[in-house]
């Protein structure tokens, strides 16, 4: 709770700065800001307060995964005062706006009410819808923000339309009020119950790019500035996940009947179609974007898998994935700077010029592909247990399937860099300015990967 | 208040929900079909709006006022939504000299 | 006798219609100008395109004032029960419209407020 407050005034604080032209203070503001936040919001650890009527309920699940977000977003902003390197306005608004779909974040990993839910989406899809269209003199960016837009509002209207049929079968949007109805009407749920759901089920799909609505992720992803993609795949879809499963979790696990089938056929096809999307791209950033389509199925098994340890398992995963993203995506616009393009071809020959910055993608890919010993096989691997264990042995083999064709594309960038030779062997320049980031965000995900065991019991 | 939820309530919920529903549908299916922006906003309204209406009867007749406090919301983060939707709009606008967006398929696969 | 009337009615109406809208053409002179052709037949005529570009300022006026319209929706069930909950909810709406005045003044500090 007082760390959304805490977000929203220093962005405030930022904008202001910004309007004053205190170009100096705005970064500084943040990076206090932000650490401050995430202390504060340890504050409440296994206490479980509820605020405002059950609208927001601050348990170990929403500090948990309240404490990742803000690290994300912290280690977003490291990057981003070397991203705009050049650009020399204040920056105020992207920075403050970031901030802004942060606070949506925080909200949607801690709503005990529909309400909640819906405007903590909203928050985070306003911003980003912005901050994807943020590169106004790109024509691919402004195209990115439209699509962003058009079908995230029209996700938003599946959402609100299901949380209306919901309200009408259960008469309240408190997640206690519907679980308490779930419990009573188990033999008869009407079907406005089960549409409306179903509805839910289909926005919040749209929300985290699960299969049958995943169409505009690769666009999206790919027309945007990087740091916003990265900003974009990292804390929005580890917000948006942590919503899904906060909403399945608390109310209708005892109706698993009515969405367990159409969430298995959405982690089927997302797992499938993302891998094997990602096989046919030639950039690396639409690479990526597929990428995520697929770690989002992969997600989903967390859900579907929901007895048992299935909270920690989904923190488990999101961190793996959000730390190897990151490290990609900085590998991806350290590359971006200095070759002008995101192909496959521009990674040739990295490790010669930057053995460093080729080991970072090296760590990152293999995580991401989930080959031991790093945290990404941990999270993949703990994740299959869970879910053998609630008998979705099929769903699991398909996940497997699913993992074994992502190592080809994910070692493909590292067969670029280590076994093809570049044309023009120019040394990098920008790997300077993101060589020590760099490092930094890998050495994490090599240190992360020896306490899995840690991050999983932590709720 | 209480004449307008009596009055409400002389007409059958069953109409609203159908009614709401059609409504919906026609959000759905303008998005889905028309290939002007503005008139794919327009529809992305319509089914917002949808869900408003199907809101305040649901809590007319149950006599809940949340329901309506709901709404409120709705209604300013639709028109959040609309102004960030226009705002972009003139920016696509600017760069492309149209808001049809099948024009906008520099990012097609 | 009921249907033979409203037989009568209806040929009686035909022609009462018919010899209207000929009695004209035939007693009367006509002519023609350019005026006569026009929407509207008073006032000065009309220059250039109806589907005019406007300025992009009454954009960016339009959008500020949809936002701060509709944000006054919340002032309305406030001012409801304003008396039952008191001091409270007399500084939580001061709040409210402190933020609104902040995203006001950010919007003025920005130039947005001033005409181009």
């Amino acid at each position: 709770m007082y760390a959304i407050i805490t977000i929203s005034i220093v962005a405030i604080i930022v904008l202001f700065f910004g309007a004053f032209g205190k170009k100096k203070m705005i970064l500084p503001v943040i990076f206090v800001g932000l650490p401050l936040a995430f202390i504060v919001n340890l504050m409440g650890w296994n206490q479980s307060i509820h605020y405002f009527n059950e609208m927001y309920i601050d348990d170990n699940f929403t500090i948990a995964f309240n404490g990742l977000l803000l690290f994300i977003a912290l280690l977003i902003f490291v990057f981003a005062p070397v991203y705009y390197k050049s650009v020399k306005r204040p920056l105020e608004d992207i920075y403050a706006l970031i901030l802004f779909s942060l606070v949506g974040g925080l909200m949607m990993t801690a709503f005990g009410n529909l309400v909640m839910l819906f405007l903590g989406i909203e928050t985070l899809s306003l911003s980003l819808y912005l901050l994807a269209g943020s590169k106004k003199s790109d024509p691919r960016s402004n195209e990115a923000a439209m699509k962003y837009f058009l079908t995230g509002s029209f996700a938003s209207g599946f959402l609100l339309f299901g949380i209306a049929l919901l309200y009408g079968a259960c008469g309240s949007f408190n997640l206690e009020d519907i679980k308490l109805y779930v419990i009573q009407n188990q033999a008869n749920i009407p079907a406005m119950f089960s549409i409306g759901l179903l509805l839910m089920a289909v926005g919040l799909a749209f929300k985290v790019g699960a299969a049958p609505f995943h169409f505009w992720i690769p666009d999206v992803y790919e027309g945007s500035p990087t740091l916003i993609t990265t900003y974009m795949a990292t804390v929005g879809k580890v917000a948006a996940f942590a919503a899904f499963f906060r909403l399945i979790n608390s109310s209708f696990g005892d109706v698993d009947f009515l969405w367990k089938t159409s969430l298995i056929v959405f982690a089927v096809a997302t797992i499938l179609i993302g891998n094997f999307a990602a096989l046919y791209q030639d950039s690396v950033k639409r690479m990526m974007a597929y990428s995520g389509v697929a770690h989002a199925g992969y997600m989903l098994i967390a859900i579907i898998a929901l007895k048992g340890n299935a909270a920690g398992v989904l923190l488990l995963y999101s961190v793996s994935y959000s730390i190897a993203t990151i490290t990609a995506f900085a590998v991806l616009m350290m590359v971006r700077k200095e070759t002008g393009s995101f192909s496959i071809k521009s990674f040739n020959g990295l490790a010669k010029h930057n053995p460093t910055v080729a080991f970072a993608m090296t760590i990152a890919m293999l995580s991401l592909a989930g080959i031991p010993p790093l945290i990404g096989f941990s999270a993949k691997y703990q994740l299959f247990v869970s879910a053998i264990e609630q008998g979705q042995l099929p769903l699991v083999i398909i996940a497997i399937v699913g993992s074994m064709v992502s190592v080809y594309y994910y070692l493909r960038p590292v067969v670029a860099m280590y076994f093809t030779r570049s044309i023009e062997s120019t040394p990098f320049e920008a790997a300077k300015l993101y060589k020590k980031q760099i490092l930094f965000v890998a050495l994490l995900l090599i240190i992360l990967s020896f306490i899995p065991g840690l991050i999983i019991n932590l709720i | 208040m209480e004449t307008t939820v009596t009055q409400l309530q002389m007409i059958p919920l069953s109409y609203y929900i159908i009614f709401c529903t059609a409504l919906f549908t026609i959000g759905v299916v303008g998005v889905l079909v028309k290939r002007n922006a503005l008139a794919i906003f327009m529809s992305v309204e319509l089914m917002l709006n949808s869900a408003n209406l199907l809101l305040a009867a649901f809590s007319a007749y149950r006599n809940d006022p949340s329901g309506q406090v709901f709404v409120f919301f709705i209604m300013v983060v639709a028109a959040a939504e609309i102004a960030i939707g226009l705002a972009l709009l003139v920016v696509v606008y600017r760069s492309s000299r149209t808001i049809d967006i099948n024009i906008l398929n520099r990012l097609k696969w | 006798m009921g249907s033979a009337s409203l037989i009568v009615l209806l040929i009686i109406a035909i022609a009462f219609a018919v010899v209207a809208v000929y009695i004209g053409r035939i007693f009367g002179t006509s002519s023609t100008n350019s005026v006569k052709g026009e929407p509207y037949e008073c006032g000065i005529e009309t220059k250039g395109e109806t589907w005019v570009q406007f300025h992009i300022g009454y954009y960016l006026f339009a959008l500020l004032f949809l936002v701060f319209d509709v944000e006054i929706v919340f002032l309305f069930p406030w001012a409801t029960v304003i008396r039952e909950l008191g001091v409270v909810a007399l500084v939580e709406i001061f709040f409210f419209t402190l933020f609104l005045f902040l995203g006001l003044l950010y919007a003025y500090k920005k130039k947005a407020l001033s005409w181009m």
